[in-house]
């Protein structure tokens, strides 16, 4: 059988045959007929409610909305976690400091704080950006301090020798070192807020105006449009691939598996 | 290849249960059929519209007409909530505005108007004193209403059409708030410029010195018009006439008690409004209530929200959205139509 030899050989052949089945299953019980089109919508609905999306503008415009949002998110939290590890790393109290705040927000997840963003900033942009900070920084801090913590002594002794003093030694030792913790924190800050972003939008309704992706899903939902809001589904899903699976893989392959500090993915 | 197969068995497997999962309800549903129901599943909102309901349940009208019936009550915070339990089964009967029933309707979901519930005056506040029309609207201003395709939100989009030229014009600063937090903000000035709400919310806001009407409902719609109706599913009134006819029977009784006694009626309702009698009263006799279950307007909101690209279809005549007793309250005139026919539509 060779061809299907070749397909449980290749990574993405075999990922397609298994996406394959899920839709032949969900199309199945679609034809049953059991169902009606409001719970399930078939394939093929779904398939014309995001084209329309897309050619309307309107899936563009919310999804544009929505990277905006976490594009300043993540950059006003990484400032944060950025300022907060460099003083913990000069001072050991401060460094107590911030490891005590860690451990009492990180847990907290990013929606509960809602009514209070609320009552602080009132209802916008403002509330979600909170929420979407808080959902970056902390992941963000315990990593960073957790990869500069394991820099080993011998390689910032090296450094030293070599002559490296100061932001020198930091750029050029330390933050290639702890590379791989600051990756996976970004990671881990980028899936938290993009799940907050999604739910947040959807329990206290966005404005028209000021609305990503939960806000298309809540008025879809409110005008029995099913098959736009798992049309929504699937482009919330595909940006969580697109970045996971090639923006960060590729910045993984450009740094730390060019640096030599993982060995090379199995195909 | 020994573990390929059992794979597949494992997936024939699967696939089976979920045909025979399916196949179960099925089955359930017939019997259901066969034993009339006495239980009766209604969905509600919050807010004075809902007061034949309360006044029912507490005078046991319905069961008056339908000895031991069991009314249980399922609490919802929109139509759009209301739709979904619908979809879902939960729901025999929902009472809810009529853009909502009509999005359901133009989706296929099998239900008419059994009763219209009440005409009362909805209308947008603003607390901003250079906020006169919709055209003062800014950029940086939001105006709040339930959900996108709620009646407020509906109304709001026929006066945007009359003052602004485009129904979708406010789009863009409107904002999903339930009533409570939306009347709370407007009144504290926060957040929001506007509310388009129903009573006694904006009853609430007007009480307040400085906070003033935009622009109200029979302005934006252009004449009077039912807001609120009783949806029932045609399975109901297939499989259990006596249920229906004693849910439309214990509202029509409860809202003429309202509107005959409503001192009484508002030291039923007070308690479950957290009001005093007093306010109560005042609000359930303030200017242009009216508990009235003939219908106005179905066809005047269809109309629009089709022209608007809220819904698809349109009913050709009212008998495709409303049972007969609906039908017949509003009659069907030889030759030219009748008054009541004539109020289904908006004004040329």
């Amino acid at each position: 059988m060779p061809i299907l030899k070749k397909v449980t050989e290749n990574k993405i052949l075999r990922q397609a045959f298994f996406i394959a089945i899920l839709l032949g299953v969900w199309q199945y019980i679609v034809s049953t007929g059991n169902y009606s089109e409001l719970i399930l919508p078939n394939l093929r609905s779904i398939w014309t409610a995001l084209v329309d999306s897309i050619s309307t503008g309107e899936m563009g415009e919310r999804t544009a909305y929505s990277l905006y949002l976490i594009g300043k998110a993540l950059a006003i939290g990484s400032g944060l976690a950025l300022i907060l590890t460099a003083l913990a790393m000069l001072s050991p109290l401060f460094a107590d400091f911030v490891k005590t705040i860690t451990t009492i927000f990180n847990p907290l997840p990013g929606v509960a704080l809602l009514p209070i963003a609320l009552l602080w900033f009132g209802i916008g942009e403002n509330s979600i950006l909170l929420i979407l900070v808080h959902s970056i920084i902390w992941p963000l801090i315990l990593n960073a301090t957790t990869g500069f913590r394991s820099v080993s002594r011998t390689q910032l002794e090296v450094g030293r020798n070599l002559g490296l003093r100061g932001l020198k030694l930091v750029s050029s030792v330390m933050v290639p070192s702890a590379f791989p913790y600051i990756l996976t924190g970004f990671k881990i800050s980028w899936s938290n807020s993009w799940r907050s972003l999604v739910a947040a939008e959807m329990i206290f309704g966005a404005s028209g105006g000021q609305g990503g992706l939960g806000w298309l899903i809540y008025q879809k939902r409110f005008f029995l449009q099913t098959p736009y809001v798992f049309a929504a589904l699937f482009v919330i899903i595909l940006i969580g691939i697109l970045v996971e699976n090639v923006i960060f893989a590729q910045i993984e392959k450009w740094t730390i598996q060019r640096w030599g500090m993982i060995i090379q993915k199995e195909k | 290849m020994k573990r390929s197969i059992i794979f597949f068995v494992l997936i024939a497997l699967l696939l089976s249960a979920c045909s025979s999962s399916t196949a179960a309800p099925a089955a359930a549903e017939a019997a259901a059929i066969d034993a009339p129901v006495t239980t009766l599943r209604v969905a509600q909102q919050f807010g004075l519209g809902y007061a034949a309901l309360t006044i029912a349940d507490e005078l046991n009208l319905f069961e008056k007409y339908l000895p031991g019936l069991q009314v249980e009550w399922l609490q919802l915070g929109s139509g759009g909530a209301i739709n979904e339990a619908f979809i879902a089964g939960e729901v025999d009967v929902a009472v809810m505005g009529i853009p909502p029933f009509l999005i359901g309707w133009d989706k296929g979901i099998p239900w008419r108007v059994a009763s219209g519930m009440c005409v009362m005056p909805l209308s947008l506040q603003t607390y901003k004193d250079n906020i006169n029309s919709l055209a003062d609207f800014g950029p940086d201003d939001k105006i709040a209403y339930p959900a996108p395709g709620s009646i407020q939100h509906i109304l709001l989009s026929m006066a945007a059409e009359r003052q602004l030229g485009s129904p979708t014009a406010l789009d863009d600063i409107g904002v999903a708030m339930a009533h409570p937090d939306a009347a709370a903000a407007l009144m504290n000035q926060k957040d929001i410029s506007g509310h388009f709400t129903s009573p006694p919310y904006n009853f609430q806001e007007l009480s307040q010195a400085g906070i003033h009407t935009v622009v109200d409902g029979t302005e934006a719609f252009g004449t009077e018009f039912t807001f609120l109706v009783a949806v029932a599913s045609e399975e109901l009134y297939e499989n259990n006439p006596q249920a229906y006819s004693a849910f439309v029977m214990g509202i029509a009784e409860a809202s003429d008690y309202i509107n005959q006694h409503p001192q009484e009626a508002a030291a039923i309702l007070a308690p479950s409004f957290g009001l005093d009698e007093e306010t109560t009263l005042k609000y359930l006799t303030w200017p242009g209530m009216n508990y009235v279950t003939t219908p106005l307007g179905l066809m005047g909101f269809s109309d629009f929200m089709q022209n608007a690209g809220y819904i698809e279809k349109v009913p050709e005549t009212v008998s495709e959205i409303a049972f007969p007793n609906v039908v017949a309250a509003i009659g069907q005139q030889s030759g030219t139509s009748g008054e009541l026919e004539t109020l289904q539509f908006r004004p040329e």
